[in-house]
């Protein structure tokens, strides 16, 4: 029977909800402690690097270019490899850089615009991108030393002889690209590599993002990838909650196999 | 010596038969705390970092999604008639329960619906601008979002009518079978959670657990607010036995039936009542038992103030008669001193008069305050005087003036009539003003708090 202040309880619920929400928001760290030292220099990370730069990223065919050294960063190993032309950069791109929850996220907000301030600023005197400051830091160092790389070898013209351990794996190891598998929320593209009749490696070039998708993908690729080296076949099991992402994982990952295989 | 001690023992008897039951809202309410802790703790636990603004925004929806699927759970749960909640925490604390965190359910699912789709389309990068061309895109393409659109727009129409204005110019019936669809919205809305939520995708006992908080709420419902009535009417088939004019406006409904002491009902409670009759069948209303349940017989007083009320005293003999219940908490297990005061505003007697007739007592420890407009209007009066007399309680009425001039109720005339007042366990029943009236007077003349005790469903 006490009086009721309906006013008042409205203001205090939403006062209540709104600062508690915004006090959980904040206590998160910005990046990911946990993720990044169970990614810890694995393998995964190219995968990142070949999504950023789907159009040939990967092959490094263009003369004048030169891949920096791998910088350990707290969230993973950063690696810049930079294209000169004229003693300019015109092209810089991450080889690697931290993936693995929210990293993604992070490493496809910061890297691009690290490049374009390397690009802009033809030096390693590029501002951090905030919220990512260690990739920014890492992505720094690692360009610095490709520089030094470039100058030593005589003014832009040289062509890195080291290239990272998964990009240009081609040599010693096949790597076969499947075909596009389209699915109702977008492509999806599996590459494998094969090494002495089986599959060492198996990752997604292609997988939908946008929205819900990008989480579905976080989640499902890397599960289905390691699924995929484990069977050493296009038998696996679908991930839950990524039933088309896993049949078009299916359906491309069987292309790369008969394509292996012929 | 002996007699001492015989003494002692019966104080200690009639203390361990009026020790009060407490009421469960305290630790049901820890528990509501500390699911919703859960809840939290599962976005934390599944949460590595924040990067950035766009994640900010979509974490902050999917923690309003989780607390609203959580919340949603437990607003269905308050409305399934659990005897637990209506007769220990009471029926009308649980509406109020009931509606206050539906409402609060409602907002959350609109925040979460709005950011998770603001977050999205700058995901998209769409911007602010996109959002709703994002939740076509969303309802479209991700799984079970037609459904959950549906049942959100249920439950917005839902909310929509329930506010106090619009609510007030609704006939009840028409409201609460449109309430009836939340149902329909919480099925529909539930598998987004399960299919679209991170935490559950990532995490399969939350899955699990979730099955379990959704899955236990639809079997209480099932079975206390459809099996159980059924079970209830099929045993002791109820029928109006006659209808009796108290005074103008005000109709006695006898009802008989088989067993009906085995129905579980005690003074002071109430059932909700639905009369096969033409015209009366779509809607139950709840009438609290006038009279202390007897083996063949039940007995309603209505004072004609609805439709459903005024059709009451047409109804034929012999008509048939759909109860659920027993619920309400105003029964003789809330008192906790030997001493008690009833007090009565109004058709509110008909509570008072069955705990008048029931609560246990020496002669002199109970004592029945009526309220009414005039002496024409003490409904029940002569059955009140008998039992006062019969049981040497206390009668007591308070009607206006000649002049229309309202009795004095304040601390002072409270003291004056019942000088130990402080010492008085109070149960309370009458219109709102009234109550609150009586309330306050009763806090000034030093009874405590916890030992007013008062049903009111005002939301």
């Amino acid at each position: 029977m006490k009086k009721s202040h309906p006013i008042r309880r409205v203001v205090l619920a939403t006062a209540a909800t709104v600062s508690g929400i915004v006090l959980l928001l904040s206590l998160k760290p910005a990046s990911d402690p946990a993720s990044a030292s169970a990614a810890g220099g694995a393998a995964p990370q190219q995968s990142a690097a070949a999504q950023e730069s789907p159009q040939g990223g990967a092959s490094d065919a263009q003369s004048g270019s030169v891949t920096g050294d791998v910088v350990k960063t707290q969230y993973g190993p950063v690696q810049v490899r930079i294209t000169m032309s004229g003693g300019k950069i015109t092209k810089a791109e991450a080889v690697q850089a931290p993936s693995g929850g929210t990293s993604d996220q992070k490493t496809e907000l910061a890297v691009p615009r690290l490049n374009r301030a390397t690009v802009a600023a033809q030096s390693a005197d590029i501002d951090a991108v905030s919220g990512a400051t260690y990739t920014s830091g890492g992505y720094k160092q690692s360009l610095q030393s490709a520089l030094d790389k470039a100058k030593t070898a005589g003014g832009g013209a040289a062509s890195a002889p080291s290239s990272p351990a998964g990009g240009g794996a081609a040599a010693q190891a096949k790597t076969v690209t499947g075909d596009v598998a389209k699915t109702q929320y977008g492509p999806v593209q599996v590459r494998i590599t094969v090494s002495g009749g089986k599959i060492t490696k198996s990752e997604a070039v292609q997988a939908p993002s946008g929205g819900r998708s990008s989480e579905v993908t976080n989640d499902a690729v890397p599960k289905l990838d390691q699924e995929a080296v484990a069977a050493g076949s296009a038998d696996i099991d679908a991930v839950s909650g990524a039933t088309y992402t896993s049949g078009g994982y299916k359906e491309s990952l069987q292309s790369a196999l008969d394509k292996a295989g012929g | 010596m002996s007699t001492i001690a015989g003494g002692r023992a019966a104080r200690r008897q009639t203390m361990r038969r009026i020790r009060p039951r407490r009421s469960p809202a305290v630790p049901l309410l820890v528990a509501v705390w500390a699911g919703a802790a859960g809840v939290v703790w599962l976005w934390w636990n599944n949460t590595p970092s924040i990067a950035d603004d766009n994640s900010r925004i979509l974490n902050a929806g999917r923690i309003t999604g989780l607390l609203a699927g959580y919340l949603m759970a437990l607003v269905v749960l308050q409305m399934a008639r659990v005897p637990a909640l209506e007769r220990r925490v009471g029926s009308d604390r649980v509406a109020r329960w009931h509606a206050m965190s539906g409402r609060y359910t409602i907002c959350l699912v609109l925040a979460h619906l709005f950011l998770t789709m603001w977050g999205y389309a700058l995901q998209s990068g769409k911007g602010l601008g996109g959002i709703v061309q994002q939740t076509v895109d969303s309802v479209n393409q991700l799984p079970d979002m037609g459904k959950a659109a549906i049942g959100t727009g249920l439950l917005v129409l839902i909310a929509f009518i329930s506010i106090g204005g619009v609510r007030r110019l609704i006939p009840y019936d028409t409201w609460y079978h449109v309430h009836l669809l939340t149902y329909a919205a919480v099925f529909l809305t539930f598998w987004h959670q399960l299919s679209t939520g991170n935490d559950f995708a990532v995490e399969p006992t939350a899955k699990t657990v979730w099955y379990g908080l959704y899955g236990s709420v639809t079997a209480l419902v099932l079975w206390y607010r459809i099996l159980a009535p059924i079970r209830l009417n099929l045993k002791h088939r109820l029928r109006v036995e006659a209808v009796i004019e108290e005074t103008p406006g005000i109709v006695s409904v006898l009802i008989s039936g088989r067993k009906l002491h085995r129905m579980g009902a005690e003074a002071g409670q109430f059932f909700r009542w639905r009369f096969l009759a033409p015209g009366m069948r779509l809607s139950s209303h709840p009438y609290s038992l006038s009279a202390a349940p007897r083996p063949t017989m039940l007995r309603i007083t209505v004072k004609a103030i609805g439709d459903h009320s005024e059709a009451l005293r047409d109804l034929e003999p012999g008509t048939r008669v759909w109860a659920e219940g027993p619920y309400g908490a105003l029964t003789a297990s809330r008192r906790s001193r030997g001493k008690v005061l009833l007090v009565a505003g109004g058709v509110g007697i008909t509570p008072m008069r069955a705990l008048f007739e029931t609560l246990p007592g020496a002669s002199g420890d109970l004592t029945l305050l009526y309220r009414a407009n005039s002496t024409q209007d003490l409904a029940l009066w002569d059955e009140l005087a008998a039992i006062a007399k019969e049981r040497g309680a206390r009668l007591m009425y308070a009607v206006n003036s000649p002049e229309g001039e309202r009795p004095d109720i304040s601390p002072d005339s409270l003291r004056r009539k019942l000088p130990d007042i402080e010492r008085h366990d109070v149960f309370l029943c009458g219109p709102p003003g009234f109550a609150q009236q009586v309330y306050e007077a009763l806090r000034g003349a030093g009874v405590p708090a916890r030992r007013i005790h008062h049903e009111s469903f005002e939301m």
